[in-house]
């Protein structure tokens, strides 16, 4: 092996990669771009909930059940309607997604035999928002309930008292629940992926495509100097977007970071080893760019935006799912990274995922190396 | 230095890419300080054969030794002694001048303390001083196969393989690019070139001629024209030509007849008998005879009767 | 022109396959992969009390479906040990005296340890957790209230919230993903197909002999447009498919106006994958300049997290987006079954933007080698 050779090759890919600086800017607007849209445009905390309310018994009863309603921020009271079609038609446009709707003999049924139904209908196209908007809905009806109930006990003179089951949530690790936090870190994972797995995706095919490949094979140089002195420059970049990504998780975003960063640097170069090797592995095997760009996305983006875990917990996905997941480099990188910037754990829980990752590493590794022959036909 | 390292073997080459045969039983050699040459339309494996010789390709049977070393079983082994120019101009257009020089140094593995001579050297061979900073995109064809060829020689190797370096390239860069070869020669390189300008095949030492992947002459230019040409060769300047040129195909006596430039060269088993026979078969069919005569037969003409004579349906050559 | 795209890109199996083959392939997992339900949440509990009331709460919750009881520990630290580990999500902590508070009438409280480093998962776990408890402490109240004055027992007021899900009864996740996935998928086939249309003649030679011919600047866009286009709709109905049939998502709307909604946006991803290929001079610039789009256009569509959660801002910028309203159009023909009187907005704005990003391309697309 030829350590010159490899730093001639080396430098022959930078000067290419410096000779195309609109590229070279994208690359390293990608992540931030990524980064802040995920700080501050997505929220998977859901609050202000648009809800339209049909009172049909417009009594003092159902008044003070939907100020229960208003008054909570998980509700954002949008009109009240006063029409069976008008709440067919907000939901149908998409004014209101819950409804809630009072029947009209309500206090009188309260009254009488003590049973009365409120209704929630919930425009359930977006599921989650939904899950989560009824189990607001019920929080609020069963407290509205348990309050009836306690009323009317201390009419009666029973002294029965409230017991209730309060919980005290402690939730760790990210305490205000905040999704930003548990998100950024799944993007800097998300973020390496792709640009590594892209970036790299060319290089070979390039070189095939532009016929510039045969006149380097007629050289000395060995396939895994070629190997090493191309991916060398995209490895450099992709570490300084990831310090670029974890300095401004920290310090913009706010984001804790509990653990070390030396288990931060050498997990990131363990997750970048393997998915250079995809990318490298991928360009030898598709023989043109087009090709190559096609394989690579399909190897990253969804996968990882999807299966990682990052944004979809693993562990509620079908089974089948979930054994897919085992395989996917992606996922250990992002919990790694999860602990490392929110739940600061001893590194010895960390070693089954750094190990899975190692594995994958050197797999990866030795398939693009084997891939590649110094060969045309 | 043994002799051994500037030499090329081949024996009983043979190349298929599934049922088609590129490379059908070729055997030749090349020796130290030869130019030699492999000539050949297209398509008739001389691209093939030399991207063996560099350990490119795989041979399907037979032997390619090159520096003394078996190319299918040592393709590595032999990268270091040899210089290779493809076909296609493969350097890398987004790189300067000076860069891809540096970059192939680097690859041939030349010790760092010679290479800015050698860049220096290449520079000044391909008449490149002074433009190291050009991007090489901005050169014009003939610059940049003297580009390619600098970047094959950097590290001296005693055999180099030049597959059409000069096609696409004006006469005068030509000619220019075969001095530069000769100076290679003159210190000793054996160069192995494949052209179809069969005037080129004239600067070579010894030739091969390829149809369709066989071997159809081999040996010097002036023991091809001479031991080859089946027949003695006729220049025939008339007019209308299409006219003469139908005619004289069915001419008795006529073994072949083509149509070089203006003229017609027409080959017949002895001149001197032939000439009037053809002068007065051409003027009955209303064909103005300006002028007859025996002339030396050239590379080309040996080539064309060659590759008609092994019944191929080639068209008559016209003179490149 | 149109005749040479096809052939081109057909005739190579490899590209044959990569049409098509991803695209179905990532429907499929990611179908079945993106879920926000959560479902057998693994729970681990303390239980101090070890009382009658105690361990009936804790049966509520191994009752749920939304929760799994994994473990009983015995003390404090094997919960915080199993939640770093990830051995289970939630760790619920009876104190001893439970069942005493109980029984004075008085209000008890239970402690819950989450792990929220998925923010989402937590939320949602919470919120079962208080209608379990909620449903458990209802249960309880009229349990008392039977044995202190039985006769009033048929009188306890109480009001239950019935839930009326329109459009996805189930709540299942993979009905609303679905359509997301859709768009998605569509979106980075196409705007990759097309960022590489025009820049790779360029880079690899062929552009100029094409442009020496008389061809016109449009009929040139139009005959690398096309192509695409058709095996963008091919692929949007493959897809659909396996959406209806596989996954079972049901079309409730008119297959037309799914159709127009579809190819309008094909369009439109056309035409912005054709702006950029025009801008770019090798295939990784535009390549990469593609994805600079796309991955921004994909999270901002509304496909993972709802764009009412989002900051004022972003929300009007996802006017922009045509991804957001295809994802929305899918989401309405799918499940809701509304028509164009209700979504023609959302289709007059990706028109425009396609019509937008075809002119542009066209007039900045000029016939010389610059």
């Amino acid at each position: 092996m030829s350590w010159r050779r490899i730093v001639a090759m080396a430098h022959k890919e930078i000067l290419q990669i410096l000779r195309d600086p609109r590229s070279l800017l994208v690359i390293l607007v990608i992540p931030l771009v990524q980064l802040f849209i995920f700080g501050y445009a997505v929220n998977l905390d859901v609050k202000h909930i648009p809800l339209c309310v049909y009172d049909q018994d417009g009594t003092q009863t159902s008044q003070d059940l939907l100020k229960h309603f208003q008054a909570t921020e998980y509700f954002n009271i949008v009109s009240v309607l006063d029409s069976y079609k008008d709440v067919v038609r907000n939901i149908d446009h998409g004014v209101c997604s819950i409804a809630v709707v009072v029947p009209p003999q309500f206090a009188e049924d309260l009254h009488s035999n003590g049973q009365a139904k409120v209704q929630a209908i919930l425009d359930a196209s977006d599921s989650n928002s939904a899950t989560i908007g009824m189990g607001y809905s019920q929080a609020i009806v069963q407290t509205y309930s348990s309050e009836i109930q306690v009323d009317w006990q201390q009419e009666r003179g029973i002294s029965a008292g409230a017991p209730n089951i309060t919980f005290e949530p402690r939730t760790w690790f990210n305490e205000d629940l905040e999704s930003m936090a548990d998100l950024v870190p799944g993007v800097v994972a998300f973020v390496m992926a792709v640009v590594g797995a892209f970036l790299t995706s060319l290089t070979i095919a390039r070189e095939w495509e532009r016929g510039t490949m045969e006149q380097l094979i007629s050289t000395p140089v060995g396939k895994l100097e070629i190997q090493i002195g191309k991916l060398f420059p995209y490895f450099l970049i992709g570490m300084a977007d990831t310090a670029i990504c974890a300095g401004i998780a920290v310090w913009w975003f706010d984001v804790p970071f509990r653990g070390s960063w030396l288990v931060l640097f050498g997990c990131s170069m363990l997750f970048l080893t393997v998915v250079l090797s995809l990318g490298y592995f991928i360009s030898v095997t598709a023989k043109s760019q087009l090709g190559a760009c096609q394989m690579a996305l399909l190897a990253t983006f969804l996968p990882t935006f999807l299966l990682s875990g990052f944004l979809f917990p693993i562990d509620q996905m079908p089974v089948v799912v979930q054994w897919i997941t085992v395989v996917l480099p992606a996922r250990y990188y992002v919990s790694i990274l999860r602990n490392v910037f929110l739940k600061g754990s001893e590194l010895r829980l960390l070693v089954g995922d750094i190990a899975a990752l190692a594995a994958i590493a050197v797999l990866f590794v030795v398939l693009a190396t084997r891939s590649f022959k110094k060969r045309l036909a | 230095m043994n002799a051994n390292e500037h030499s090329v073997t081949v024996e009983n080459l043979t190349k298929k890419f599934g049922d088609f045969v590129a490379v059908d039983n070729v055997s030749f050699e090349a020796h130290r300080g030869e130019i030699f040459g492999f000539l050949g339309p297209n398509g008739s494996g001389k691209s093939t054969t030399i991207r063996i010789l560099c350990g490119l390709l795989q041979p399907t049977a037979g032997v390619a030794r090159v520096a003394g070393i078996d190319v299918a079983k040592n393709p590595e082994a032999v990268r270091q002694h040899i210089g290779y120019m493809s076909q296609k101009f493969s350097l890398y257009n987004d790189l300067r001048v000076g860069e891809n020089l540096r970059f192939f140094a680097g690859m041939y593995s030349v010790p760092p303390r010679e290479i800015p001579g050698r860049i220096a050297w290449a520079l000044k061979m391909a008449g490149l001083q002074g433009r190291e900073n050009s991007p090489t995109s901005s050169l014009a064809v003939g610059w940049k196969q003297r580009l390619a060829l600098g970047c094959a020689v950097l590290h001296r190797p005693p055999i180099v393989f030049l597959d059409e370096p000069t096609s696409g390239v004006d006469p005068v860069s030509r000619r220019q690019f075969w001095d530069l070869i000769h100076v290679m020669v003159h210190e000793g390189v054996t160069v192995f070139v494949t052209t179809h300008y069969m005037d080129e095949a004239e600067y070579c030492n010894r030739l091969v001629l390829l149809d369709r992947g066989k071997i159809v002459a081999m040996g010097t230019p002036s023991e091809l024209t001479s031991r080859h040409m089946k027949g003695e060769l006729l220049l025939v300047e008339c007019e209308p030509l299409g006219t003469a040129l139908e005619q004289l195909q069915t001419a008795p006596g006529v073994l072949d007849a083509a149509v070089f430039g203006n003229s017609i060269h027409a080959v017949v088993a002895n001149a001197e008998e032939a000439i009037p026979g053809i002068r007065d078969f051409l003027l009955a069919r209303q064909v103005r005879v300006a002028r007859i005569e025996q002339i030396e037969p050239s590379l080309e003409d040996v080539f064309v009767s060659l590759t008609t004579v092994r019944g191929s349906s080639s068209p008559k050559g016209v003179a490149a | 022109m149109l005749k040479k795209e096809f052939i081109q890109t057909l005739r190579d199996p490899h590209t044959r396959w990569l049409l098509f083959g991803p695209a179905l392939i990532q429907m499929f997992i990611f179908g079945y992969a993106a879920t926000m339900e959560i479902k057998h949440v693994s729970v681990a509990v303390l239980d101090q009390d070890n009382t009658q009331e105690s361990r009936e709460l804790v049966s509520h919750f191994a009752a749920s479906r939304y929760f799994h009881v994994s473990k009983y520990v015995a003390r404090r630290d094997e919960i915080r040990d199993g939640i770093d580990r990830g051995d289970f999500l939630i760790g619920i902590e009876i104190d001893s005296g439970f069942a005493q508070r109980l029984r004075g009438g008085q209000g008890a409280s239970v402690q819950v340890i989450v792990d929220s480093s998925n923010s989402n998962t937590a939320l949602v776990a919470l919120g079962y957790l208080s209608q379990v408890g909620a449903t458990f402490a209802q249960n309880y109240q009229v349990d008392r209230i039977q044995r202190l004055s039985p006769q009033s027992v048929l009188f306890i007021p109480q009001v239950t919230l019935e839930e009326r899900p329109w459009f996805n009864e189930g709540l299942l996740s993979e009905w609303y993903f679905v359509p997301g996935v859709l768009g998605n998928l569509m979106l980075i086939l196409i705007m990759n197909l097309t960022a590489f249309a025009v820049v790779r003649e360029r880079e690899i030679g062929t552009l100029e002999q094409v442009m020496v011919t008389p061809i016109r600047r449009w009929e040139f866009i139009i005959g690398k447009t096309v192509p695409f286009f058709l095996i963008g709709c091919f692929d949007a109905a493959m897809l659909s498919l396996v959406g209806t049939f596989w996954f079972g998502v049901p079309l409730r709307g008119h297959i037309a106006v799914l159709a127009l909604g579809v190819m309008v946006f094909l369009l439109a991803a056309l035409g912005l994958g054709l702006l950029l290929s025009t801008l770019a001079v090798t295939q990784q610039q535009s390549m990469i300049t593609a994805f600079f789009f796309t991955m921004p256009m994909s999270t901002l569509s509304g496909f993972g997290s709802p764009i009412s959660s989002m900051p004022p801002f972003f929300q009007k910028l996802s006017y922009f987006n045509p991804l957001r309203h295809v994802v929305l159009i899918l989401r309405s023909i799918f499940l809701k079954g509304v028509g164009l009187d209700i979504l023609w907005p959302n289709m007059l704005l990706m028109a425009g933007f396609a019509a937008l990003m075809l002119t542009v391309s066209i007039l900045r697309f000029r016939k010389s080698l610059e």
